[in-house]
């Protein structure tokens, strides 16, 4: 166990040094630069060049390239272009909105595909699975950002029982929970579908797979009911790949959010990162994409780990 | 991306897909979804190519006095704000969109079989600092580094291409060379080597050949990638640029008036969206099932 945790420990490191050179070459070495969409496109060439200097971006690569190892290490990710603000703490408060955001969608992905794979799964080749699995290629084909304008068009237009967007009433002085859960529903609605295609024809897949093995037929044999060997065994192991998957989806879902944040002009960091780029905000743009490859990369890494402790046999991969 | 976009901003990792999806194949009947996935691409691709013939109104005329009406019968699809035909608009739109995202699908296509191959063949510590390279990648969502390049630049069609080939293809790399790797080790293979064949032959004559089913299969689903992440990008602003419009633009504008319930802007151009993927992803299933059942 200790070595296999001492090599995904290493692989992770690695994996986060090269997202980092990838994420450095992509912001330092492409045409343009920030200093136009801070000065203006008519700004002289002498005040680009001051600009430059100012900012560190007249150095030569290498130079700037070590210079961002040393700040990111002493966590310093520099101040916006636009804003003028520390970009951890930008990043920070947009982040927040973002997780309670996620936190809601995952839960609902999780519970509505292991509702769904579980039927999917009992009933594999009849029309109940089948007709599942045409749902699930339709929500699949569903763009998020589709499916999030029909949702402000019925609940928040036609029907207006829902807000359109933003994340709190601007006109009420002491917003409640309740008035950050109407906002958060719509969203977390769209951006929790997009999971179910993916995670409940996994979760039904598995399902199937374990009902055939040989421990569901000595079950059987000793005389259990069919629920129980559903709900105690079957369901336990069928359970175990989610943890994996949902390592896997994490990119996926965060860029289904930055179209559904969009959409719903939700302040998290998808929508932080759509008006970064557009104004060339580059601090803040590379924060947000690390930020979000180091998560994915830790996601991977506690996936293999709590695989580990669930199943001894993984320990030895 | 991805499908990132390879996996695109849809679902969970291409890994996941062939999986499950495979197995799962079976579950509809094959030779249906084959053949209604095929019909649908056929009518989708009547309609944004042959479409401007037939119905010739422009897409770009504005009619002041009609503006923001729902569907009539002098126009079939309503108008938009400043009474434009939606309907010369939504085929012109299908245009747009399918000129970029086809040729951007091969772009992947051939970029991710060349990686993929180009890891699996090579010598074991290369094979490492490529896979190494490709999880780095994977672990950025494609949009994300869509998005922040298109924000570089106005992009035109030729720049859209480049742009979501290049930033697409990481998903099919690595299934490329997963199953490259599975085949290189076959007998036939192995003893091809000891008859002297040289590496770049191999790969050409017998394990791209091996692994034409899959890769026809990813071929198909790449499209529908593509589509959704161009039509994403326009969404978002970024992707084709006016006078030019998509059918990502178009459902941009309807959101813009959202409050004016314009119902007519919003859902044409989201299900062509929906219909094309959809149609992609039959294909690919219908094929997947085909050659599963030959194999």
């Amino acid at each position: 166990m200790l070595r296999m945790i001492a090599n995904r420990l290493a692989t992770a490191v690695l994996s986060l040094a090269i997202l980092i050179t990838i994420v450095f070459f992509m912001t330092h070495a492409t045409p343009g630069g920030p200093a136009f969409s801070i000065l203006g496109q008519k700004a002289t060439p002498q005040a680009v060049q001051q600009l430059n200097a100012r900012l560190g971006l007249a150095a030569p690569l290498w130079q700037q390239y070590l210079l961002w190892w040393w700040h990111l290490l002493q966590g310093r990710l520099g101040y916006s272009y636009l804003l003028n603000r520390p970009v951890t703490q930008l990043v920070g408060d947009y982040m927040m909105n973002t997780l309670a955001l996620y936190v809601g969608a995952i839960l609902l992905s999780l519970v509505l595909s292991i509702g769904i794979g579980l039927v999917q799964g009992v009933t594999y080749g009849r029309w109940p699975a089948r007709l599942i699995w045409a749902l699930q290629l339709s929500l699949y084909a569903l763009p998020t950002f589709f499916v999030g304008t029909m949702f402000i068009l019925y609940f928040g237009v036609k029907w207006g029982v829902l807000p359109t967007g933003g994340i709190t009433n601007l006109r009420l002085e002491h917003p409640g929970l309740l008035d950050y859960g109407r906002h958060l529903a719509l969203p977390v609605l769209t951006i929790g579908l997009l999971g179910v295609s993916g995670l409940s024809l996994y979760f039904g897949t598995s399902v199937h797979e374990e009902l055939g093995k040989d421990y569901v037929r000595t079950a059987l044999a000793k005389g259990l009911t069919f629920r129980a060997v559903l709900f105690k065994h079957v369901l336990r192991n069928a359970l175990r790949p989610l943890v994996t998957i949902l390592g896997l989806a994490f990119p996926g879902i965060f860029a289904g959010s930055v179209l559904v944040e969009t959409v719903f002009n939700y302040p998290g960091l998808g929508y932080l990162l759509w008006r970064s780029a557009l104004s060339q905000d580059y601090p803040v743009i590379s924060a947000i994409v690390l930020l979000i490859g180091a998560l994915t990369v830790i996601g991977n890494l506690l996936a293999d780990l709590v695989n580990g402790l669930l199943d001894p046999r993984e320990r030895y991969e | 991306m991805s499908n990132a976009l390879g996996e695109t901003f849809h679902a969970p990792g291409g890994a996941l897909r062939r999986s499950a999806v495979e197995r799962a194949a079976n579950w509809l009947g094959d030779r249906g979804t084959l053949v209604t996935g095929l019909t649908l691409a056929a009518i989708i691709l009547l309609f944004s190519l042959i479409g401007p013939y037939l119905y010739t109104a422009s897409p770009y005329a504005i009619h002041g006095h009609h503006a923001l009406e729902a569907p009539s019968t002098a126009f079939p699809l309503g108008t938009d704000q400043i009474g434009r035909d939606e309907l010369a608009r939504l085929i012109a739109g299908g245009y747009a969109t399918l000129v970029v995202s086809i040729p951007a699908a091969i772009l992947t296509f051939l970029l991710g079989i060349t990686y993929g191959l180009a890891a699996a063949l090579s010598p074991s510590w290369f094979d490492k600092v490529l896979m190494r390279v490709l999880d780095a990648i994977l672990a950025l969502p494609g949009l994300v580094v869509l998005i922040f390049f298109s924000a570089l630049f106005t992009p035109g069609n030729l720049e859209l291409i480049l742009l979501l080939g290049l930033t697409s293809w990481p998903g099919l790399a690595r299934i490329v060379r997963n199953e490259a790797i599975a085949q290189r080790n076959r007998d036939f293979i192995l003893a091809t080597r000891q008859f002297g064949g040289g590496t770049w032959y191999i790969a050409r004559a017998h394990i791209l050949r091996v692994m034409a089913p899959i890769l026809v299969v990813n071929a198909t689903f790449l499209v529908g990638d593509s589509v959704l992440a161009l039509s994403g990008l326009s969404f978002l602003g970024l992707g084709v640029q006016p006078p030019y419009t998509s059918w990502g633009g178009l459902l941009q504008t309807g959101l813009n008036l959202i409050a004016l319930d314009p119902w007519w802007m919003i859902l044409p151009a989201g299900l062509m969206i929906f219909l094309s993927i959809m149609a992609a992803n039959l294909i690919g299933q219908g094929l997947l099932a085909r050659f599963g059942a030959a194999r």
